[in-house]
Order: C-alpha cells, then sequence, then structure tokens
C-alpha cells in the first residue's frame, strides 16, 4: 500500500476517532445535566427511591427496615441493606434527601465506568502503547457504559442498581488477576469481598459470584472450592445474624416476597430492546465469548458477560425492568473493548500478508484503526437520548430530527397514563425515566406539599418523600405490601382497620400499586379532593370522607 | 485446571437434565399451558444449542478451558 494511502487512512481515522469521542462526550454531558436536574429534584422521580432513601434513615436510627407490614406503619424493604448504610454517612450533610442516594449511586456509575477504561487498557495495550489501544478503545468501552440508555436513565437515582454494578465489576476486575504471581491471594480476597458487597446490595449478584467463582474453578479447582466455602460462610453467617435479628422479617421480605409473577414476552421484549440499543457492544462481546469458548481460554470477563444474561432473563418478573441489564451493559461494554483489542492485534493480519505484497501488517492495522471509531459511530445514534428544550439540547433535537418523537409521546398521541408531555426522546421510545424536570413540576411538587403539611398525622403516600420532606413518618411501602400480598404473605386486616377509621388525613396515589383490598377499603372511605399533575404523572389526592362531609355540613 | 472436554462433558450433561426437567414438568402436571408451553419449546431449544456446543468443546480435547 502506497506510502500516502497509509498517511490518508491514518488521517482518516484520527478524524473518525476524534468525532467518536465528540459524541461519547457528548452522552457524557447529557448524562451529567439530567443528574444536576435531579440534584435538584426533591420528591421521587422513580418510585422506588424514597423508600430506598427511608431504609437508610432508618438504619441512621438504628433500626431495621425489615419489619412485620401487617403491624403500622405498615412499612417493610425488600432490598439487602448495603446501598442503604452506605448512604447513612452521607445523611449528616445532605439531610434525610434524595440527593445523598443519588450523588453514591452517580458517583458509582463513575467508577464502573472507570473500571472499564482501567480493565480495558490494562488488557489491550501493547508494548508499544499506540493511541488506540492505549486509550481510544478504553476511553470509548468506559464512556459506552454511560451512554447507555439504561444507564443514563437509572445511573443518578436514589436506587441500589448502579452500586451493585460497581461492585460487580470491581470483583470481576480483581478475580481476573487472582493467578498473579505477586498479588494473585490478594486480587482473589478483594474480589471475594466485592462479591460479598454485591450481593448485600441487591440479590441479583448471584449471578456474577457464579461467573467468578466458574472462573477460579477452570483454573484452579482447590483454590475455587476454598473461596466458594469462605464466601458462602460469610454471606450465610450474616445473613442468618440478620434474619435472628429481625424475627425472620429478613427472609420474608428478601426471599419469600420476591417469588413473583413471571411474564416470559417482557423477557423477550427487553432481551430484543438490549439488543437493539447496544448492538455493536453486545455482538463484540457475543462474539468474544465464542472465540475464548473454541479458539482460546474463557476469561472472567466473557464468563461475566454469559452469566450478566441470566439478570436479564429474570427481568420478566413483575417489579423488574430493563435495570436488570445493567450488569449485562457493562460485560458487553468491557468485553466489546477486548474484542476490539484483540481484533487489533491478531495473528490473522500476519497472515493477510501472505495474501501479496499489497497486504503489509502495518496498512492493515492502519485500516483497522479506521474502521474501530465507524463502528462506535454507528452505535452511537443506536442509543440517541437527549431532552428536547433548552438553549443547547431544543436545537440539537431539531438538528436530529427528534424534537417530535417525545418519551410520552404529545398532543393526540400522548400515552393514556400520563397527564403530561415531557421534553425528552429515547431511542427506547417510552420510557418514564430520562426527562429533565420542568418548572411546572416543582411548583406542582410543592402544591401536593401544602396539602401534606396541612394534615396533622401521618398520611398513606404511595410515595415516601411527601412524608419525609414534611417529617411525618413513612407509612407503608405499596409494592413490598403487593408483593407479600400476591405471596399470601400480608394479613391486611389492621391495615385496612386504620382506613376503615379513616386514620390517615390525607392519601397520595400515582400508580395505586396497593392490594386489591387496600385499594377497594381507600375507595370506601376516602374521596378525591385534587388531581396534580407532576413529572407527567397524575398525583391523586384523596380526603377523608368524614373531612368532606363535615365540610358539607359547616356553615363555611 | 479444567479442559474443554471436561466442560464439554459437564456441559451436556447440564443441558440434558435441563431437557429431562422441561420434559417432566408436563408429567408432573405443572405450568400454566396444556401440553408443551411456549417457555419449555425456548428452554429445549436452548437445551439443543447447549448441547451442540458441548459436543464441540469435546472434540476439542484437553486444551485448558
Amino acid at each position: 500500500m502506497p506510502i500516502t494511502l497509509n498517511r490518508a487512512l491514518k488521517s482518516i481515522a484520527t478524524a473518525l476517532a476524534i468525532l467518536t469521542i465528540l459524541a461519547y462526550v457528548g452522552y457524557l454531558v447529557i448524562y451529567v445535566s439530567y443528574a444536576v436536574d435531579l440534584f435538584r429534584w426533591p420528591f421521587d422521580y422513580d418510585q422506588g427511591e424514597g423508600f430506598e432513601l427511608y431504609d437508610a434513615i432508618l438504619f441512621s436510627q438504628g433500626e431495621w427496615p425489615y419489619r412485620d407490614s401487617a403491624a403500622f406503619p405498615f412499612y417493610a424493604s425488600n432490598y439487602p441493606p448495603l446501598f442503604h448504610l452506605l448512604i447513612v454517612p452521607l445523611l449528616p450533610i445532605f439531610g434525610p434527601r434524595l440527593i445523598a442516594g443519588r450523588l453514591l449511586s452517580f458517583a458509582a456509575t463513575l467508577v464502573t465506568s472507570g473500571t472499564i477504561a482501567f480493565v480495558v487498557r490494562r488488557n489491550i495495550a501493547g508494548p508499544e502503547r499506540d493511541w488506540m489501544g492505549a486509550w481510544f478503545i478504553p476511553l470509548i468501552s468506559g464512556l459506552g457504559y454511560l451512554a447507555s440508555n439504561y444507564v443514563y436513565q437509572i445511573g443518578p437515582l436514589c436506587r441500589m442498581h448502579m452500586t451493585l454494578v460497581m461492585f460487580e465489576t470491581l470483583a470481576i476486575a480483581f478475580v481476573a488477576e487472582f493467578e498473579d504471581p505477586d498479588h494473585g491471594t490478594r486480587n482473589l480476597i478483594l474480589a471475594l469481598a466485592m462479591l460479598f458487597c454485591a450481593g448485600y446490595t441487591k440479590q441479583t449478584a448471584v449471578f456474577t459470584v457464579a461467573a467468578a467463582l466458574s472462573y477460579v474453578f477452570l483454573r484452579d479447582v482447590k483454590r475455587a472450592l476454598l473461596a466458594g466455602t469462605a464466601l458462602a460462610l460469610a454471606a450465610g453467617a450474616l445473613f442468618w445474624l440478620i434474619n435472628v435479628g429481625t424475627q425472620g422479617e429478613w427472609w420474608v421480605n428478601i426471599i419469600q416476597a420476591n417469588v413473583n409473577e413471571f411474564d416470559y414476552r417482557q423477557t423477550l421484549f427487553l432481551f430484543g430492546q438490549w439488543l437493539r440499543l447496544h448492538t455493536l457492544f453486545v455482538l463484540l462481546g457475543a462474539g468474544y465469548l465464542v472465540y475464548e469458548l473454541f479458539w482460546d481460554r474463557l476469561s472472567a470477563y466473557s464468563l461475566w458477560f454469559f452469566f450478566a444474561l441470566g439478570v436479564g432473563a429474570l427481568s420478566g418478573k413483575w417489579g423488574a425492568g430493563f435495570g436488570y441489564f445493567t450488569t449485562a451493559v457493562a460485560a458487553a461494554c468491557l468485553t466489546s473493548g477486548l474484542a476490539l483489542g484483540k481484533l487489533r492485534s491478531g495473528d490473522w493480519m500476519s497472515k493477510m500478508e501472505d495474501w501479496g505484497p499489497g497486504f503489509k501488517r502495518g496498512s492493515v492495522r492502519i485500516f483497522v484503526s479506521a474502521i474501530i471509531p465507524v463502528l462506535y459511530l454507528l452505535q452511537a445514534p443506536r442509543m440517541l437520548h437527549l431532552p428536547t428544550s433548552g438553549p443547547v439540547f431544543g436545537p440539537m433535537s431539531r438538528i436530529l430530527s427528534v424534537d417530535d418523537q417525545l418519551a410520552y409521546g404529545k398532543g393526540e398521541n400522548l400515552a393514556p397514563t400520563h397527564c403530561d408531555s415531557v421534553s425528552y426522546h429515547d431511542a427506547m421510545g417510552y420510557t418514564q425515566l430520562g426527562h429533565p424536570l420542568s418548572p411546572e413540576d416543582h411548583v406542582a411538587g410543592e402544591k401536593i406539599m401544602d396539602y401534606v403539611r396541612a394534615t396533622e398525622g401521618p398520611i398513606f403516600s404511595e410515595e415516601a418523600m411527601f412524608s419525609i420532606l414534611a417529617d411525618k413518618p413513612v407509612v407503608t411501602n405499596p409494592t413490598q405490601l403487593l408483593n407479600l400480598y400476591n405471596n399470601g404473605l400480608l394479613d391486611t386486616s389492621e391495615i385496612i382497620h386504620h382506613i376503615d377509621q379513616q386514620t390517615f388525613d390525607l392519601v397520595i396515589f400515582r400508580a395505586q400499586f396497593y392490594p386489591p383490598p387496600v385499594l377497594e377499603a381507600i375507595g370506601q372511605n376516602y374521596q378525591p379532593v385534587d388531581h396534580v399533575c407532576m413529572n407527567g404523572f397524575t398525583y391523586h389526592l384523596l380526603w377523608p370522607r368524614r373531612r368532606l362531609d363535615s365540610a358539607l355540613l359547616s356553615p363555611e | 485446571m479444567i479442559t474443554k472436554r471436561q466442560l464439554g462433558f459437564f456441559v451436556v450433561a447440564v443441558s440434558v437434565v435441563g431437557i429431562l426437567g422441561i420434559v417432566s414438568v408436563d408429567i408432573l402436571g405443572a405450568g400454566n399451558w396444556s401440553g408443551f408451553g411456549p417457555l419449555q419449546r425456548m428452554g429445549i431449544g436452548l437445551g439443543l444449542g447447549a448441547a451442540l456446543v458441548g459436543f464441540v468443546l469435546i472434540r476439542l480435547g484437553d486444551r485448558p478451558a
């Protein structure tokens, strides 16, 4: 290949790489903008956020969140404690506000992204340390994780998912180096510690535990058995202690209540969506797995990618969703970077020299270097998501012709479950997360808080933040009540007695995820007084009928 | 250290047990559908695919897995 053509290819590769970096840094800017917007939002953005914060508040007061949901305040958590315990030190700084958990979760995504980039660089940067292997592919692998629609949407929420993925990624990074001649044992112990943390952040970590231990087992059966036994003993002992400390409510709420109805169609839909949004990362990750399975040794990263699909398979469970694919996204971003590194350094380039004098290893390498940014650039628009209003994102969405394709639809095409459209486009199509909050949303939140502050006693709210912001006790965790009810584990007599007595001065509904008998009792004893549109959802405010009756009888 | 062959035998064994389990669900009368349901069909398909992978791995011999 003539030198001039090589130079031209090099220039093209550099230009394409710069374009790629701009695209993925653009996603990072969108992510940070969304996160900052959420840090200023005091109410629940996703329904479970306030409950996760409340778990942290309970821990800070020395109380367990694993309780008997049949007794007042009818509250119990269905998640392990670590994420909430990590929030506790932030409460004196931020107070009992969601920003504590949101910052933690956001920071966890940055750590995961950095770890992906570090691992890819460590594995593919050859001795020559060229820019493509030393920083371009690692950088885009890390940024690709943050550019994922799923990571973007859940990343800055006060939810435990992203902290889980951080521990999982760190665990895999450590276990991959367990045969290191100098620090092998240290790395294995750190991996086990990270797996322990992941398991006590969310139950789905069990798949990453399986991946890590399988990797050790393939290479060193004895150490795998020892490591597995140590982890099982440590995790089991703590499990038993918590169960004793909570009089068995830990087992009921963490394990028994999580056996939910499974809809395989939801799983298939989410697998399809995951593949459609992250096509390049998934195909490269899958290709790398097949390559290692048949032509090389299985790495911890490929095994993790494989086992992460198992978490995705659980996404058809009631209450599950695309968040179950965040581990698979991290694994795909990591293994895709390794696959591209392998593509650049493979022996196949040397073999091409045999094809003729035109095929020089250096020339082929430059050609591949130009192809890699093209692949990343083809992937970028598949994950497209951005706000469609504002001085920067408004014009950008118009240039990209997505300013009319809003997540909730608009006008006659507005999704029937919503009261207003949101200024946000996502390649996912309909999604309840990811959009920016408007000034009207803040006003609507304050309007609901006026109702809350006007009450004296506890309120019955489907979202915890209204109670927490008014310094009231959190009453009920609706989805957990429904989980327990569906599994025949909830006695609703006391809660229905309270509703019949109209103990609560205010009921706030959003999705009405309560057990049917509870909803029925509320329907009989409470009456709507206002409907507030906030964050695209209608919040139904209900007063006790006795209050409305007395208001009607009153001369005023 | 586990070899490709050993891993292959393991994968085939898991596949066979899985397929037998899926078929026996009908014998035990569990599940929401009469006859073979869609989840069972998918399970059988995955099981057969995994068994095929296992057989290929067996043929790869004593190379490290």
